[in-house]
């Protein structure tokens, strides 16, 4: 339906999915840029904060709750992965750092799949943003209009942390230039856990407030994972700012082309992603340093 | 591993492939269990050269296995087309070609930038399969009604309906598709394979063109996911959708690493083990759905803990009973190499490559106004250079004088911002490192680029290969013993560089100073005219080092060198002119008496960090 | 994926015939000794030497149709315990059952296909191989379907169709080997289309959501076939693929379509999803909703969102005061599980109930007789009244049920959630046998 009307709403629901996007993208992008380790359970972690948000829902009933549960839950797994595997693997091939996340994620998977069977879980939004809203030009569910804003504060958050913090500094100098990084003294091992377990939040954190959205299966990590590839290569590996446009212009393909053809959105994406990788290798913000 | 007593491999396969029948169903294997593990470990073959051999890891060969898959289903299907075998083969090169498109936009990087395109790609093919193409894949509901091969002999029609009846046929599909297999690692090619996933850079240096063998890797897997693919179909009598998606990659990935990388059987055994578990944890057990978790937890540890997979777990623990008695033997038997030995053996200079332009007769090397910024840092500055054939020239400086950019600069491994680089009267200024090394020129690395997983001769043949076969060729089907000279270059770089006992140790176990020597027989594997050595001496004991440098004098006969060392009194008894470098410019040209009472450099050196001149 | 797994093992005589295969390079199955007549075809005689019959059954248990799937499993399961001990209700439909099929008891393996075509096709060929299973059956998508059509032909044993709506189940991706009860997208379209035209009026516009897959484009298809002939013409079709995890995209566009009313064909949880999303983009606000293929628990799934839906379907549970024979189900499922069956259950229990009737009337289990059996095409008793199937096509004419979506004021207990407006005899609905290019192949 190729109307006016139509492509403004397209647009605005392409900066909702976009949005999600990005969040979940910067977590991907500042632990590869700062730890050189692409998480590939980072679908999972997605999953993960939607499930453990469920379950504090079900049990206290506050959305609320659900949201800082799911969120400090996931940072906490992810913490622990960086601690007990991850650590062992850095000075392995990029291989293993490949195959031993990507067989944590189907652990991950699976298992909540044996807990929760594969069956969809659905969490309800807060009453707060329960209902329509009429936005004049479209009619928009409460609750996804009000994702757009606490996914929007969430990326806030994230920029203060990495622009304005000490550790943020160190993050992104690791991005820049790893070896200067080991050799100004700082305990690197620190601030990789601290990184892996803050992108695994925002991960966790975007699951939950997702849940909402969408009905909670196991598997439903594994699209967005590979969306994520698709907005972190767009934007260019390791860049904060990268997977914010990233996640943005992916989010309006899909949303746009959806106007024309639903079917061509993800084939329009990824023919993005293949037009980004001629023109410019290293994504449209991207630095030279990590490969 | 697997150069072993020639055809021992082959027989081995085809006597367990032809017992399986008989001995597998009272191991609870269904015939259909066995066929689908085959179409799985043929899957992996192709993958194994592209992951094991290669290096490279791809989690987008759903989008081969698919295409194959398809393309034959759909001629079988849909467009009336009789001949299975015809129409698996015509998917297998839809897939290979395929494949060499897709390869032409994925190897434009490596490592996790690689792994996210391919595991992109495969989603665009998921995609594309369902809309785009969904009149010719059936889109949600695949391609049902795949037939079953029959061959008809003339005399009788072999028709291979089912169960161990099919398995005759894929098992032969399987043969064939190891003997294959063996043979591509087993030729040059699968040498530089094997090369390239050591180290692609020192791949590259020796002159081999590492994106066309990467790219070979890459159709090859693609080509042998395209017939497996079309042979699903036939087994199941239907081409299913899921064929495309990611979990058809990923299940391949972890098959290959449970089972065992670089193995080529690794794949088999990992489908094995996920397909038994799968059955056995299941019905067995009763786990229903927890059996992939179990999967999930043992290919972790397996990860973490045996890196080679099961296939490698036994083969190191057959390794760690072997080395025992090896052990013992070389206690008595071999000694470690001797400082005479170099005199020993005197070896005859190994001639270099024929000259390209016999008639040219100036300076083998002229560089001028070579320049190399950084930003706002210049490394070096408008140097003008210039050396003569069969010239031994030494380069000295403090350190950061922008000695070893000036090396990168003259091998063409960086480009210089400004000026000129003419070898042997060509401009090579802009060219390829592996151009330049394949015209002739080439450098030993100041830090160590061995190929670490191979033995010491097998990494001078995969030097030697870049100078016999040129930057690329296809020969997939020639052995390494079928490449003229290979062996008596090897054997002679071997001799040169002092190595013949250490020929077959694996570069790990070489001691530095071997290592040294291998770095520089890497090099001179290559029979360059123009042979640039970056502190062939650093790190080596003064023992080490006189033994170098008779090493050096000896091959220094019918070939021009340029060496950077700091260690000036074993440099000035080895050359017949100096370059001095500072900040990045030439301080002066001169003979090493020259430079040894110039002022300039005294002040140089005294002013720099070291002051080694003054020993 | 399979639950009940029979003790596996390859027996002797596959083995020698392996062994003669491998030695002698002839692959031609070598024909067993036994003491019947009839050839052996598929897994006929060996599947029914013992004592037991087996069937292989493989219902979505996970993935979008899992909540359908699970009710259809409970039919078969049911009917099988009725076979078995020879129950009143399925001697109404076969009478010469007395217990099992032929005297054999029938044994069942389970597996999860989770509504994809792949998964349902490798538990079904294990079963064939590993259990010789005389018969499969497996459905809730239309895809898993026409796959095991083609299994079943392949492979020479019988295919008796769960839920599927697909106009090629039966048409061009029909076999000689599948047999299909249930209504699909031609007679829901026939049945349903006349009733919205009454309600809805000519000349309106519509707007459909449609799933990606075979039963999703024919349906779809029928339905604007049918209405165009009252002028109706379509706005948007939204062609999701199965499982889609958000439909927003999809209903932007019918919202700004404006269309008068949306036909949703989506199926199982995509069609909860997707009805529910359609309500928080205002679209029900917009337009009338339509289910032209009748999703089991939908009502109860969307909280009523189906109040005042139109719908076709193959059963619905209040008919009872009309059929007897649903009753009789009806007390008989809902004591053994709790709840009121749904069609699926019902579509599952009597496609069983005339197979055995078949095998009954055959006097055998060799496929190529029973297939014969049920193309005498004679009149059939079913939960809907008298049936039968048709020769050319495997096809079973029956009627189909127009529903219409209750308020919840008018609810009389829990599971009424619609009212049936009409019963359509099936003869009126069906497409001539040739019209979707029906083949169904050979019998051996």
């Amino acid at each position: 339906m190729i109307s006016w009307p139509n492509l403004v709403s397209q647009l605005f629901n392409g900066l909702a999915l976009g949005a999600l996007l990005a969040l979940i993208s910067s977590g991907l992008t500042i632990i590869y840029g700062t730890l050189g380790v692409l998480n590939l359970a980072h679908g999972a972690m997605f999953m993960i904060g939607g499930y453990a948000g469920f379950v504090t829902y079900q049990y206290t009933e506050s959305f609320l709750l659900a949201v800082i549960a799911g969120s400090l839950f996931v940072m906490l797994l992810g913490v622990a992965m960086e601690r007990v595997i991850i650590r062992h693997f850095y000075h392995r091939p990029h291989e293993d750092q490949l195959l031993v996340t990507f067989g944590l994620g189907i652990c991950f998977v699976e298992l909540v799949r044996l807990v929760f069977s594969s069956q969809s879980q659905l969490v309800p939004p807060p009453a707060l943003f329960q209902g329509i809203t009429n936005l004049g030009f479209m009619f928009y569910p409460t609750y996804r209009l009000a994702v757009v804003g606490i996914v929007a504060v969430a990326l806030g958050a994230l920029f203060l942390v990495l622009y304005r913090t000490r550790l943020g500094m160190i993050v992104r100098a690791g991005i820049e230039d790893s070896v200067m990084v080991d050799s100004l003294g700082i305990n690197v091992y620190r601030v990789f856990m601290v990184v892996f377990g803050i992108g695994a939040m925002a991960a966790g954190f975007a699951g939950i407030v997702n849940a909402p959205v969408v009905s909670l299966t196991p598997g439903i990590g594994d699209d967005i994972l590979v969306q994520t590839f698709v907005v972190v290569v767009i934007g260019g590996v390791g860049s904060f700012p990268g997977a914010i446009l990233g996640g943005l212009i992916a989010g309006e393909i899909i949303s746009v082309t959806s106007m024309f053809n639903p079917g061509y959105a993800y084939v329009m994406l990824f023919a993005a992603m293949t037009l980004v990788l001629v023109v410019r290798p290293h994504g449209l913000l991207g630095v030279q340093g990590r490969e | 591993m697997l150069k072993q007593r020639p055809f021992l491999i082959e027989t081995l396969t085809a006597i367990g492939l032809t017992a399986a029948p008989f001995v597998l169903p009272h191991l609870g294997f269904a015939p259909n269990t066995v066929n689908r593990i085959l179409v799985w470990g043929l899957f992996g073959l192709g993958f194994d050269i592209l992951f094991g051999f290669t290096g490279l890891l791809s989690f987008g060969q759903s989008a081969f296995y698919g295409t194959g898959g398809f393309v034959a289903a759909y001629l079988l299907t849909r467009a009336g087309f009789g001949n299975v075998l015809g129409a698996l083969v015509i998917g297998m090169i839809a897939a290979a070609a395929t494949g060499y498109l897709i390869g032409l936009i994925a190897l434009r990087r490596t490592g996790i930038y690689f792994a996210m395109i391919t595991v992109a790609i495969a989603e665009v093919f998921f995609f594309v399969e369902f809309n785009p193409l969904s009149d010719f894949t059936g889109g949600e509901n695949g391609l049902p009604g795949v037939p079953t091969p029959s061959f008809n002999l003339g005399f009788t029609t072999l028709h291979f309906t089912n169960g161990w009846s099919l398995y005759q046929f894929i098992a032969l599909c399987y043969f064939i598709g190891v003997i294959i297999a063996l043979t591509i690692v087993r030729s040059p090619v699968g040498a530089i394979l094997s090369a390239i996933r050591d180290n692609p850079l020192r791949a590259t240096a020796v002159g081999h063109n590492i994106h066309g063998y990467k790219l070979t890797a890459f159709v090859i897997a693609a080509a042998y996911a395209g017939f497996a693919g079309g042979l699903l179909g036939v087994l199941q009598a239907f081409m299913p959708p899921d064929a495309f998606t990611f979990d058809t990659s990923g299940q391949l990935v972890m098959q290959t690493a449970i089972g065992g990388r670089g193995t080529l059987f690794g794949p088999l055994v990992g489908a094995t083990v996920w397909l038994f578990l799968q059955d056995f944890l299941q019905s067995a057990l009763g786990l229903g759905a927890a059996w992939k978790l179990v999967l999930g937890v043992v290919f972790v540890l397996l990860v973490c803990f045996l890196r080679g997979g099961i296939i490698g777990g036994i083969a190191d623990l057959y390794r760690l009973i072997a080395g025992k008695r090896r052990r013992t033997e070389a206690e008595t038997g071999q000694e470690p190499p001797d400082v005479e030995d170099a005199r020993q053996i005197p070896p005859a200079p190994m001639h270099a490559k024929e000259v390209a332009h016999p008639a040219y007769s100036g300076p083998i090397l002229k560089a001028t106004g070579l320049t190399k910024r950084y930003g706002g840092l210049v490394a070096n500055s408008d140097i003008d250079f210039s050396v003569n054939q069969g010239e031994l020239r030494g380069i000295i400086g403090p350190n950061g004088a922008g000695k070893s950019t000036f090396f990168k600069m003259l091998t063409c491994e960086i480009a210089p911002t400004s000026g000129r680089i003419v070898f042997e009267g060509r401009d090579i200024t802009g060219l390829k490192v592996t151009e330049v090394c394949q015209l002739g020129l080439t450098k030993s690395y100041q830090v160590n680029q061995l190929f670490t997983g191979l033995t010491v001769r097998q990494n001078l043949t995969i030097a030697a290969l870049a100078e016999l076969r040129g930057k690329f060729r296809l020969d997939l089907f020639r052995t390494l013993s079928g490449v003229k000279g290979l062996t008596e270059q090897v054997e002679h770089t071997l001799a040169l560089v002092n190595l013949n006992r250490r020929a077959d140790t694996p570069v790990a176990e070489l001691a530095y100073g071997e290592k040294r020597r291998l770095e520089i027989g890497l090099a001179l594997a290559t029979s360059p005219r123009l042979l640039l050595l970056d502190e062939p001496l650093a790190g080596m004991s003064p023992r080490e080092r006189v033994e170098t440098v008779k090493l050096l004098k000896s091959i220094a006969r019918g070939r021009t060198m340029i060496i950077i060392d700091h260690d000036m009194d074993s440099l000035f008894e080895l050359v017949e002119r100096v370059t001095v470098l500072q900040e990045g410019k030439v301080l002066l040209h001169g003979t090493p008496e020259e430079i040894r009472t110039n002022a300039a450099v005294q002040e140089a050196y005294l002013g720099g960090v070291h002051g080694e001149i003054a020993a | 994926m399979t639950d009940n797994l029979i003790r596996r093992g390859l027996s002797r005589r596959s083995l020698l015939q392996t062994t003669a295969g491998l030695i002698g390079g002839s692959v031609l199955p070598a024909m067993p000794a036994f003491a019947e007549d009839k050839p052996a075809i598929g897994t006929y005689p060996a599947g029914v030497s013992g004592s037991t019959a087996f069937i292989g059954i493989s219902v979505p248990r996970t993935g979008t149709y899992a909540v359908q799937g699970e009710d259809e499993l409970k039919g078969y399961q049911l009917a099988i315990e009725h076979i078995n001990s020879g129950h009143d209700l399925i001697k109404k439909i076969s009478p010469k059952t007395s217990k099992g099929v032929l005297g054999k008891e029938l044994k069942f393996g389970v597996a999860d296909s989770a509504a994809k075509p792949n998964e349902a096709v490798q538990a079904q060929q294990r079963f064939i191989s590993e259990n010789k299973a005389i018969m499969i059956t497996g459905g809730t998508s239309s895809a898993v379907a026409v796959a095991l059509n083609k299994l079943a032909q392949r492979e020479h044993v019988l295919f008796v169709c769960g839920i599927s709506g697909s106009n090629d189940t039966t048409g061009k991706d029909c076999v000689r080997y599948g047999f299909r009860q249930n209504f699909f997208g031609q007679t829901a379209a026939a049945a349903i289309g006349p009733v919205m035209v009454r309600e809805f009026g000519k000349n309106k516009k519509a707007a459909y959501l449609t799933p990606d897959y075979t039963y999703g484009h024919t349906v779809t298809k029928s339905m604007q076939d049918f209405l165009a002939t009252a002028g109706w013409t379509t706005v948007t079709n939204q062609v999701a693929p199965l499982g889609a995890p958000d439909y927003s995209s999809y209903l932007l566009n019918v919202a700004n379509s404006g269309a008068d009313v949306l036909i949703n064909v989506n199926w199982g949880h995509d069609a909860v999803l997707s009805t529910q999303q359609a309500k928080q983009f205002g679209v029900l606000d917009k337009m009338k909703l339509v289910v032209p293929y009748q999703v089991p628990f939908i009502a109860r799934e969307t909280g009523g969102l189906m109040q005042g839906v139109y719908a076709a379907t193959d059963y619905w549970w209040t008919i009872e005061d009309k059929f007897p024979l649903a009753k009789m189900f009806n007390e008989a499922f809902e004591k053994k599980y709790g709840y009121k069956p749904e069609w699926g259950a019902e579509n599952a229990y009597v496609s069983f109930a005339h197979w055995a009737r078949m095998c009954e009337e055959a006097g055998s289990f060799s496929p190529p007789d029973v297939i014969k059996a049920y193309e005498k095409g004679e009149t059939l008793p079913s939960l809907v009244g008298d049936v039968h199937y048709r020769p050319e096509d495997h096809q079973c004419v029956r009627p189909v049920i127009i529903v219409k979506g209750k308020q919840q004021k008018d609810m009389k207990n829990k599971e009424d959630w619609y009212d049936v407006v009409e019963i359509v005899p099936g003869e009126g609905l069906m497409q001539k046998p040739d019209a979707f290019g029906c083949h169904p192949g050979d019998y051996s």
